[in-house]
């Protein structure tokens, strides 16, 4: 059966509808631009809507929270490797692009005192101000807002149930790529869409998926940002740095890899140990998500991990004691609430009460790098970095594009990365649609040719499903790609993808034009292995351990050593891959950084060794200090103040 | 008997009513228990079915953890969020009733928020943004819309739920939308006003003869969102 191709023009595309979509899309009907915003997902459904709903909002703690401070936090924690203009633009609009959230309907708890928003009591790890913000019903109450401001105007044109394809570009000049559109498949209809337009913002968020179901985040991040990106010819950057949480459940089935912890939630004495009870990491409340997945993955490489494949998370230090027992328990239940929850429905009781060990293993959550942007969210290219080296028309936001987190992600930032980069996206691809002309010329010729390739796949006749080789992807990613790694792992990595690249024309597909799973999975499928590439061949160049990269076979990279960024791109039929150096941050405040690390460190094992009567007393003290100032239930961390700052503990 | 028993305990028998252009198929499948104690939920057994009986098995889901509220199929005639719903001997699963069925579980949604479009926030409220909302407020933002509420809602059953691009008739869904910024403190009284009348167009009326809807995660519908629209919108017609 043939699929009816249709055709549609606007100003601007936008694909996706999280937290950068709705943004994106409210931002550019704003200013005057004719939007379609498509989502293959329900509107809204996003990791965004399923987040803890905690967003960074500079100063809302105190007032001498400047720019410098909040970008100098995410430059320290992403190792060097962040952009410095992406920063700056974060932190200059991080309130601004808050309070247009608040206007569709967001409402946090006001301080009496400031009469603003109210920050939670205490920094979260490796923010040195009190800015991250807590909301009630966590990401749901993001999730309305975003709904909110797609539905209230009806000038943004949405489709549900739409599968981008791929993006269509023409050569202008030499060497220049434009968008001219993109091809759609409109499930719900059985429809393709040929969408003409002169912009498109890709803001249909991560990856995770590549690792399912070793991951806390929605089905959907199946890599179609990046895949889609870089086939039409564009850069990536950091694609070696993905974040993944490491206390997260491993059975029974419907919880595994679900949240279960945080570093600071394990609090004092929490510390984690392999399958014959010996300490791997202490401190860990301290820790950052990137060092505790490390170890855990370290005690696994060496046989020492537990029965499904993770390390045990031991808190019943804390519980035992006698007089701050009672204060670790309320902290636990409250810091967390959801990732409580999934505990207490999973585990035994004993564990749930934090009386017996917790099994605990990685699971990927986010995605650092993305899609080459400069700070307008503008696609951007070689050495450096500019915009005629990108492709014109061409925008990312949210967790599609890269260069804001680096080589790790503060928490409670990425809320406000949709929120801020949403709404530049928006309104830099509504001003590039403005100054486009001669769309109507175009070549429809680009479009009719990529359709047939769909309609050649409606009724491939094949011995293999989509569905089924999508499980073996999975499973390599996990344990080739995932979180610990080495050449020969990668190397097999990118054979394996180069052999399942060779199955696709093997691939079952119906016959139907309506909600065709097969095609769907199909789509899905091919955009997981260009993914899976990229990240292979970055994460082959970056020979050395940082950050959310693991190497098994290679020394850590230092602090001190000079900064640079990975860049991928498709060539021929292969990946490209370079260096793009990074400004250091000054030795000075590098070495002042190490130092107080280490006097955490050195603090937190200490007291750890007290004799318990002692320790007792001065953790009492500690958390009556956190629960007289937590006047909300929401996330806090017992050592935030003197959290891990970064991610490097390595001299 | 014995062999009775350990089969019982390895496997799970289960229906799962496929759909395509327009006619259902039951199809029997054998969920193989992971652990003798397992308790899997319809998702685990949608998700094995597809890794080994149907491998083109069309149905959404999401986050795995009832937040993101596009899992809802119905359980033996009911509405029930997939992912964490404990599955029965000889259950059957199926597309919900109250939407149509675009392929096997998978229904289309979007009707329901197309009624709402251009009808909610369409001015700004123009009030300082820095003001607490209520436990209230909090109350029905909490709402993930998974549409469980469809389910005997007179006023939902109206519209022709095959055939029309928006719904004409409201639903609790909806409702609530609307309630939420009569509730939001940010609202002007126009935005209120709008609001309601709103809630009237979608045929609000109709909920007077309705002794309630059932909320898939336990928001007092009826008390919270149906009740004070009507003696709101009682209140303006008498004046």
């Amino acid at each position: 059966m043939r699929i009816n191709l249709v055709w549609e023009q606007y100003d601007v595309l936008v694909v996706g509808s999280g937290g950068s979509g709705s943004n994106a899309a409210e931002t550019a009907s704003e200013m005057g631009a004719s939007v379609l915003l498509v989502t293959k997902d329900p509107l809204s459904a996003s990791d965004t809507k399923i987040s803890e709903g905690i967003a960074t909002v500079r100063a809302s703690g105190s007032a001498d929270d400047s720019e410098d401070a909040l970008s100098e936090n995410l430059q320290l924690a992403g190792g060097d490797l962040p952009d410095v203009n992406i920063t700056s633009a974060f932190a200059k609009d991080s309130q601004r692009a808050y309070d247009k959230v608040r206007a569709n309907g967001l409402r946090p708890k006001i301080s009496g005192i400031t009469k603003n928003p109210d920050p939670l009591p205490l920094p979260m790890g490796g923010h040195t101000k009190r800015r991250s913000v807590g909301h009630k019903n966590s990401g749901v109450a993001f999730g309305h807002a975003n709904w909110n401001s797609i539905v209230k105007d009806t000038k943004i044109d949405y489709k549900e149930d739409c599968w981008l394809i791929d993006i269509i570009t023409e050569n202008k000049k030499e060497n220049t790529k434009s968008i001219v559109g993109a091809l759609i498949y409109d499930a719900q209809k059985g429809k393709l869409l040929a969408v003409m337009c002169a912009s498109i913002i890709v803001a249909s968020g991560g990856l995770s998926t590549l690792y399912f179901p070793k991951t806390d985040t929605m089905r959907g991040n199946t890599g179609d940002s990046y895949a889609i990106a870089a086939r039409a010819g564009a850069e990536l950057v950091d694609m070696e740095q993905i974040q993944f949480l490491p206390f997260c459940l491993t059975s029974p089935p419907a919880f595994e890899g679900l949240l279960g912890g945080e570093p600071v939630t394990a609090s004092y004495l929490g510390v984690l140990r392999d399958k014959n009870k010996k300490v791997i990491l202490d401190g860990v409340y301290l820790r950052t998500r990137a060092e505790c997945s490390a170890a855990i993955m370290k005690a696994v490489e060496d046989g020492r991990g537990t029965k499904n494949g993770g390390a045990y998370l031991d808190m019943t230090a804390n519980k035992k004691a006698p007089k701050s027992g009672k204060y670790f328990m309320s902290f636990l239940k409250g810091s967390l609430p959801s990732a409580y929850n999934n505990v207490r429905q999973a585990m035994s009781k004993k564990e749930s009460q934090c009386e017996d060990l917790w099994e605990v293993r990685p699971s990927a959550h986010y995605m650092m790098g993305g899609i080459r942007v400069d700070e307008n969210c503008c696609s951007i290219g070689g050495p450096k970095g500019l915009k005629q080296h990108g492709i014109s028309g061409l925008f990312a936001a949210g967790q599609a594009m890269g260069g804001l987190f680096g080589a790790n992600r503060l928490g409670s930032t990425s809320l406000t990365e949709g929120a801020v980069f949403g709404q530049r996206a928006g309104k830099n691809a509504a001003i590039h649609s403005r100054n486009i002309s001669g769309m109507n010329s175009l070549n429809k010729r680009l479009f009719i040719e990529k359709a047939e390739r769909v309609n050649s796949l409606i009724g491939q006749k094949g011995h293999l499903h989509a569905s089924r080789i999508k499980l073996t992807v999975q499973k390599e990613c996990w344990e080739n790609l995932g979180p610990i790694r080495d050449e020969e792992r990668l190397n097999k990595t990118k054979l394996f993808i180069s052999k399942t690249k060779k199955k696709l024309k093997n691939i079952s597909i119906s016959n139907s034009v309506k909600w065709n799973q097969g095609l769907i999975e199909y789509f899905e499928l091919e955009n997981m292995l260009d993914t899976a590439e990229l990240m292979a061949t970055a994460a082959l160049e970056r020979d050395g351990s940082l950050g959310g990269h693991v190497r098994a076979d290679r020394p850590n990279i230092s602090l001190f050593s000079k900064p640079y960024s990975t860049i991928v791109k498709f060539f021929g039929a292969g990946v490209n891959v370079t260096r793009l150096p990074r400004k250091q941050t000054e030795f000075k405040k590098l070495i002042k950084f190490k130092l107080e690390e280490q006097k955490k460190f050195l603090g937190a094992r200490i007291l750890r060794l007290m004799p318990m009567s002692l320790k007792d007393s001065v953790l009492e003290r500690r958390y009556k200090k956190i629960m007289n100032i937590q006047k909300s239930s929401i996330a806090v961390s017992p050592g935030s103040n003197e959290a891990a700052v970064g991610d490097q503990k390595i001299l | 008997m014995t062999v009775r028993r350990t089969e019982d305990k390895k496997y799970l028998n289960v229906t799962i009513v496929t759909h395509s252009e327009g006619k259902d198929m039951p199809v029997d499948f054998k969920y193989q228990k992971r652990h003798e104690r397992e308790k899997p939920m319809a998702l685990d057994v949608l998700l094995q079915a597809q890794e080994t009986k149907i491998p083109d098995l069309a149905f959404r889901y999401g986050c795995r953890a009832r937040n993101c509220g596009v899992c809802t199929i119905d359980i033996n005639g009911l509405p029930r969020i997939a992912c964490r719903s404990v599955v029965r001997e000889n259950d059957e699963l199926r597309a919900m009733s109250t939407l149509p069925v675009i392929t096997d579980l998978v229904v289309r949604r979007d009707q329901i928020s197309r009624q709402l479009r251009g009808k909610i926030y369409r001015s700004s409220g123009g009030n300082d943004l820095n003001v607490d909302a209520s436990d209230d407020y909090h109350e029905l933002t909490s709402c993930i819309e998974c549409y469980a509420c469809l389910h005997n809602c007179p006023l939902h059953e109206k519209n022709r739920v095959d055939s029309e691009e928006r719904y004409e008739y409201g639903n609790p869904f909806s409702l609530l939308k609307l309630q939420t910024i009569v509730m939001d403190p940010v609202s002007s009284n126009s935005q209120k006003n709008d609001a309601i009348t709103q809630a009237v167009n979608l045929g609000l009326d109709t909920c007077l003869d309705c002794p309630g809807c059932k909320c898939g995660i336990g928001i007092d519908l009826k008390g919270k969102v149906v009740d004070p629209l009507i003696k709101e919108a009682k209140k303006r017609e008498n004046n």
